[in-house]
Formats: structure tokens, sequence, C-alpha cells
């Protein structure tokens, strides 16, 4: 990938893939599928080349630390096995019936976001499952991850590996990424501002697959406010907040304690314990200067509304910021390991609390729910959680979870019935 | 006469009468004198500054006043004076979701006081005294948005400075394209003329001429104001390709634009240097009641010239409310004066999650 991809080299890189698509389709899906199993499990091996890269280059290129980039890739990669491509396959294309098939687009364009790494890998691996080439433009916060990615298949299969190209450009580079929106099909991360306005460029005809900017949010129940349940969850939620540093879609912001009218202050004191120890093992890493501002702002505020008399209590640590807040109304977060803890006196009070994200909502970590479990699960998943799932288990969501509670192979795909 | 009316009266006189003069051992004393008021008469403040070990006995710079974050002007009441005093409030804009700062005066004598000189050396420093020129605004008038400190300094500003046909071109949220057109064409043929409204209407106003195929070729003495960010808009800009696009279609040259930096927590407004010293670098100058310091976030301690960190705000002129702010903007030190650091257009944000503020619209 050259530093700086022109207009001209984005277009020339198109035009080879789409060049290279018939050939890619004419090979056995099931030997792309194995080729990226491989791929993908030479990342996974704990200690293989390719995981030690990663280890090696995300801390300088993302600025998280170095144990947040070994515990997180450690959990995010583990679900990410050969095994489970072969059963997201199954799932998502095996099962479509005879009669329908899918296909990938003559190519497809993936504007990669943020400096999470592990979504980039599902988002290349994609469209050459069904056979569409694919030109990636990685985040300028994470040059990384794709590379290794591409690298790796490249061992494994260099003819696949050739129908996978990295361009790099600014983002305001606006003819080089004209001419990346020309793909047939184009996957989008970002803010929702980004989402419109790569949307307004786009041709009706073309497919969009858009993953605009979300956000997570921690429940504990009943089960799970004193003794060893209590500090096994502050331990576990801990854990979600400080991986990517509170940056990805899948990290809680919010925690509400069901059935109190009051944050606890026992529960509190656990928290921090918890929250200490986290950044005692995965130090947070470097802020941007636009973070940082906006936490110490959001910070201060609290502390403020604290000292105003307001029942907000702050627990300011140099790794995270608790604040327990008096009702259940979700609030702001400038994430960066800043958690609010709210009561929530019943199930009603938390769906009200969370209805506001609305379509912004990605999952809901789990502890102690008890009874209301099954009722509220559902409920979370109508307001738009793609995912449900014990807290600690955040950050390792499966190979095939319903990102955006959309598949992850049916979006890229072109689906036809062949009617007799 | 009470402390605080001590304070504004030197201050009205500062600024009504040397508003170009800076005295720092004048501000030093007026700001801790205003610090010791406000320490007592606001209680929250007073009790944020306790918990910190800050009091007037033992601040002894305005630099060590603490300060208030912006977002707590939407938290509670930051007010010196019984709430049956206010006269008048400002607002910060923002969704129906999101909670919106709110500023209380008790007069607004001092507000205007502080905008006038700021506007006239910063936007029309060619302008001899008394002398009008056609002002067209792109924003709501200060009736149509009364809580609104940017329609209210147009509306002050059009009163003691504009000439026909001056007014607001923004109505029910809408650009009226039409009528702004006709007073441009008319507006023209004086020899000055301003045109000055947010940021995002000049986008809306380019738009419009940008799908007509249209340029205008504004008289040599116009001058454009653009202010505020593109915060939750479909479309953001960076200042320098909004100031290339507004001499490309509005024929005023980039050295005549000015970008104002302002917010509703404040009385006092910064304004680009280009017009006031043409021949030096742009940056925002501070009025002499006021004082900026860009400090790191993490450690609250000032940065060195040309380092990135964020803007910290001491205002004389809040004598109602904190002087000292602290914002989540980003800048730079620049000379006598200071950088706004403004987001790049479809700049990443580092990870897949979302702010909440933004993500609710505050």
């Amino acid at each position: 990938m050259a530093e700086r991809s022109s207009p001209a080299e984005v277009r020339d890189a198109l035009a080879r893939l789409v060049a290279a698509g018939p050939a890619l389709r004419s090979r056995p899906r099931h030997e792309r599928v194995r080729a990226l199993g491989r791929a993908l499990e030479r990342l996974r091996a704990a200690g293989s080349a390719e995981r030690r890269r990663l280890e090696r280059e995300l801390p300088d290129a993302t600025g998280f630390s170095a144990a947040t980039v070994r515990e997180g890739l450690a959990r995010a990669l583990e679900p990410f096995s050969a095994a489970a491509l072969d059963a997201l396959v199954e799932r998502e294309l095996e099962t479509l019936g005879k009669r329908r098939v899918a296909g990938g687009f003559e190519a497809t364009a993936v504007l990669l976001g943020g400096g999470v790494p592990t979504p980039a890998l599902p988002a290349l691996a994609g469209p050459l499952v069904l056979g569409s080439p694919v030109l990636a433009r990685p985040s300028s916060h994470d040059p990384v991850t794709a590379r290794v990615f591409a690298a790796a298949l490249a061992a494994e299969d260099p003819a696949l590996a050739a129908c996978l190209e990295l361009v790099s450009f600014p983002s305001d580079d606006a003819a080089a990424l004209g001419e990346l929106l020309a793909a047939p099909c184009v996957v989008a991360f970002g803010s929702d501002e980004t989402m419109a306005a790569v949307a307004a460029r786009l041709a009706p005809a073309q497919r969009f697959v858009r993953h605009g900017h979300r956000l997570s949010v921690a429940v504990l129940g009943e089960g799970a406010l004193e003794g060893p349940a209590l500090a096994d969850a502050a331990a576990a939620l801990a854990l979600d907040v400080a991986l990517w540093d509170q940056q990805g879609c899948l990290s809680p912001v919010a925690l509400y304690v069901l059935g109190v009218a009051r944050v606890p202050d026992a529960l509190l004191a656990t928290l921090d314990a918890a929250f200490a120890d986290a950044g005692a093992r995965w130090p947070r890493g470097r802020a941007l200067p636009e973070a940082a501002a906006r936490l110490a702002v959001e910070r201060d505020t609290a502390e403020l509304r604290a000292v105003a008399g307001a029942d907000v209590r702050v627990a300011a640590r140099r790794h995270f910021t608790l604040v327990a807040e008096p009702d259940a109304p979700f609030r702001g977060s400038p994430l960066g390991r800043f958690l609010r803890v709210h009561p929530a006196a019943d199930p009603e009070a938390l769906l009200a609390a969370l209805a506001p994200l609305g379509p912004h909502l990605a999952a809901v970590g789990v502890a102690g729910l008890g009874a209301h479990a099954a009722r509220l699960a559902p409920e979370l998943a109508a307001l738009g959680a793609a995912r449900v799932c014990p807290l600690g288990a955040l950050q390792a969501p499966p190979l095939d979870w319903c990102h955006d509670q959309v598949g992850v192979l049916l979006p890229l795909a072109r689906l036809s019935d062949l009617e007799e | 006469m009470t402390e605080r009316a001590a304070i504004e009266r030197e201050l009205l006189a500062w600024m009504q009468g040397e508003p170009e003069r800076r005295d720092d051992a004048r501000f030093e004393r007026l700001a801790l004198a205003l610090f010791a008021f406000q320490f007592e008469a606001n209680a929250p403040y007073g009790r944020f500054c306790a918990a910190r070990g800050a009091t007037p006995a033992s601040v002894r710079s305005w630099r060590d006043i603490p300060a208030v974050p912006t977002g707590a002007f939407k938290e509670l009441p930051l007010r010196c004076f019984p709430a049956e005093r206010r006269v008048h409030v400002f607002r910060t804009s923002g969704t129906s979701l999101a909670r919106r700062g709110e500023l209380e005066l008790d007069t607004l004598a001092l507000y205007e006081a502080s905008l006038v000189p700021s506007f006239e050396s910063g936007v029309l420093p060619d302008l001899g005294a008394g002398e009008r020129l056609p002002m067209l605004v792109l924003a709501p008038s200060p009736a149509e948005a009364p809580d609104s400190s940017l329609s209210h300094m147009f509306g002050v500003m059009l009163e003691r400075r504009g000439a026909a046909p001056s007014g607001c071109f923004v109505r029910e949220g809408r650009l009226e394209l039409e009528p702004l057109l006709a007073g441009l064409a008319d507006a023209a043929r004086a020899e000055k003329l301003l045109l000055c409204g947010t940021a995002f209407a000049f986008v809306h106003l380019l738009e419009a001429l940008e799908a007509r195929g249209q340029r205008l070729s504004l008289p040599a003495g116009a001058r454009l104001m653009e202010t505020g960010g593109f915060k939750g808009k479909a479309r953001a800009l960076p200042r320098e390709r909004l100031h290339a696009w507004l001499q490309e279609r509005l024929g005023v040259p980039e050295a005549r634009c000015v970008n104002q930096y302002g917010m509703t927590e404040l009385a006092s407004q910064f304004y680009d240097s280009v017009l006031r010293e043409p021949r030096a670098p742009r940056r925002k100058l501070a009025p002499a009641w006021t004082r900026v310091l860009i400090v790191d976030p993490e450690t609250g301690k000032e940065v060195r010239e040309g380092e990135v960190g964020a803007v910290r705000i001491f205002d004389l002129a809040n004598t109602g409310s904190v002087l000292a702010i602290a914002t989540a903007d980003l800048g730079r030190r620049s000379g006598d004066g200071f950088e706004v650091l403004g987001r790049e257009e479809g700049a990443e944000a580092r990870g897949c999650s979302i702010a909440a503020d933004e993500l609710l619209g505050g």
C-alpha cells in the first residue's frame, strides 16, 4: 500500500480488481472460505508472526497501551476461527435453499473506520467469501490490521490475496474517495455524518452497507448487587470498558443498576476497586487531545454537580472516571473509560432510559438479571440491541454476530431466485 | 456601591473609553476581585473552587482561578444574583433530546458594552465613528430567536452600524435566498458592506449559488464574518476551505473573511486579526478584558506556544456568572493571539463508538 494513493491509483486498483473478479468467482466457494479461515487462524494463533506483528505495531498506530492491545486481541480473535467462518457460511449461505443463490458484486469497496482493529477482519473477508474482490481504505487510526490480514492471506493463497487491495488517502481527498466509491458495493464504517456523506455520493443502484457509530450499555440485576457476584460482575464490566479504551461500539458507556432507587455506595466502591485493578493491568492509552479535552469537561462538570448538591458521586482516577447519577435518563459519555452508573427502579425505567438511543444501541452486557432476563432480552433487541450477552464478553463477539442487526455476509450478497 | 457594581463600573469605562488598551495589572486586579465576588455570590461555583482548594485567600493570579466547564451551564444555574432579577437568558443550540446550556443575565449593559468594541475592531476597523454600512445577516433576527446570543449580537450591531438594506435573512430555519440576493445586489452599490452569519448558513448560500451556477462579485470593501461550527450537521468544512469557497462564489478575498470564536457562555467574542492587522498572520485576538490560556486537558497546565491544548477563557465581562470557562475546544497559542482548531472535514473518530452528546445532538 502506497503512503498516499492518488485518485488514478485508486481507479486503477478498482479496475484491476474488477478484472480479477471472474477468476475469483470461478473458484469453488469452499476453497475461498478455507483459505480465508487459514488466514484468520494465523492472526488468531497466540505467538504467530502475524499476531506478534499486530501486538508490536498496533500500540503506536492506535494509541492503545500494549497491554490493552494484547488482551483485546486475545479476546476478540479467539472466536475468529476457521471453524467459525465455516459455521458463518453455513448459517447464512448454505441454508438459502437450492433455488436461491448468493453471489458477490464485481467489486466491493470497504471504508474501514476507527482504531478498534478486529472489525476490519470480517469486513475484508466477507466479500471475498462471496467472490467479490475488495478495495479497502484502512482508517488512519489503524493502518496495521488490514495490512497484516492481507499478508496472512498472501501467505496462504496468493491468488486470493491478489483480490484484496489496500489504498490510503486522507479523508478529505474527495477525488480519491470518489474513485473508491465507484465500486458497485460499498461498505463503510464511521459516524452518521460520514454515512450521510457517502450515501449522497452513491448512485441508487449501488449497494451500500453502512455501519454507523453505536454504543453499548451494561445492566446489573438484583442477582449481582452484592457479594462475590458483584465482585465478578464489576471485574467483567471493568474489562469491557478498559478494552479499546471504550472506543468500540461494544464498549459500555453506562451501567444501569436494576431494582434500586439510588446506586448503593458499596456497589460504587466495588466498581472503583475493579476499575483500578483493570487500569493497572491494562493502562489507558494515549488520548487524542480532542477526546482528552471532552473528558476533562465532562469530569469537571460531574464534580461541579456533585459539590453543587445534586446527588452525584464521582470517582475520578488516572485511568477512569465513574459517575453515579441520581436518576435513570441516559446522559452522554466522552468515552476514554468514563462510565456513568444509573439506578433503574424496574425494567420499565431501564427501557424508557434506553429508548432515546434507538438505532444507536449496539449491545447490552448483563449480569444477575434473574427472572427479568427472559423478558428484557427481547425488549432490548426490539430497541435496537444487536447483542445481549454476559458482562465480560462484550469485547469478544462471535464472528457471526449480527452487527447492526443484519447478517455478516447476506448484506454483501446479490441474491437470485432461480425458478423452474 | 457593591463590589460587583464597582467592578462593572470600571469595566464599562475600560470598554467604552480605551477598549484597545491591554493592561495586565488592571486585568489581574479586576480578575481577582471578580473571583472573590463570584466565589461568595455563586454558591455552586464557590463550592467547586473550595473543593479544589482555591479560595480568594489562596488564589494569587488570574491563571489560578478555577475554570468552570462549559457543560456545567447545561446542568445548573451559575449566576451571582437571585432568579427574580434575571432579565435575559441566552441558550446554547441543541435538539429536544439534548440539554441546552443557559447564560442568565441580570443586565445586558456590560454584555453589549463588551461585544461592540470587539466587533468593531475585528470586523469594521475601517469604519469611522458613526459610519454605517449595509449588514446582511445570515441568522435569525433577535425577535425570532430571543435566546440566541448570536442573534442578539447581530441585532445590537445592526442598530448601531447597519444601513439600508440591512437585515436578517434566515427565517424559521431557512435561508431566504431571493431576498438575500436582492439585498446583496442593492448593497453592492455601496463601497462597504458586511455579510455575516453562521458558517452553516454560508454553506447553504454557497450551495444554492453553485446549484444555479452563479458567482457574485461583491465590492472591494465587502467583508464576511462567519461563526460557529458544523456539529451535528451533515456537512462539515474546514475553515480554510470555506473561506476559499467564499472567495470563489462571492468574490471576497480570504483575507477579508473573518471568523469569530464565541460561545453562549461568554459575554465576549474573539475575532480573526485579518482586517485589523492585514499583514500579520491570521490569529484570534482577545479583547483587552479577556485572557486565553491553552492548557493540557489532562493536567490543566499551560502548554508551550505552538502546542495543541484545550482553550480556557477568562472573561471579565462575565460578571454575573463565572469569569473562567474551560472549553473542550482545541487551540494553539500564536504570538499575541491564538488559533482554534476545527475538526477536519470527514475526519474519523478514533473508534466506532460515539460520544453520546453527539448522538443526542448536544
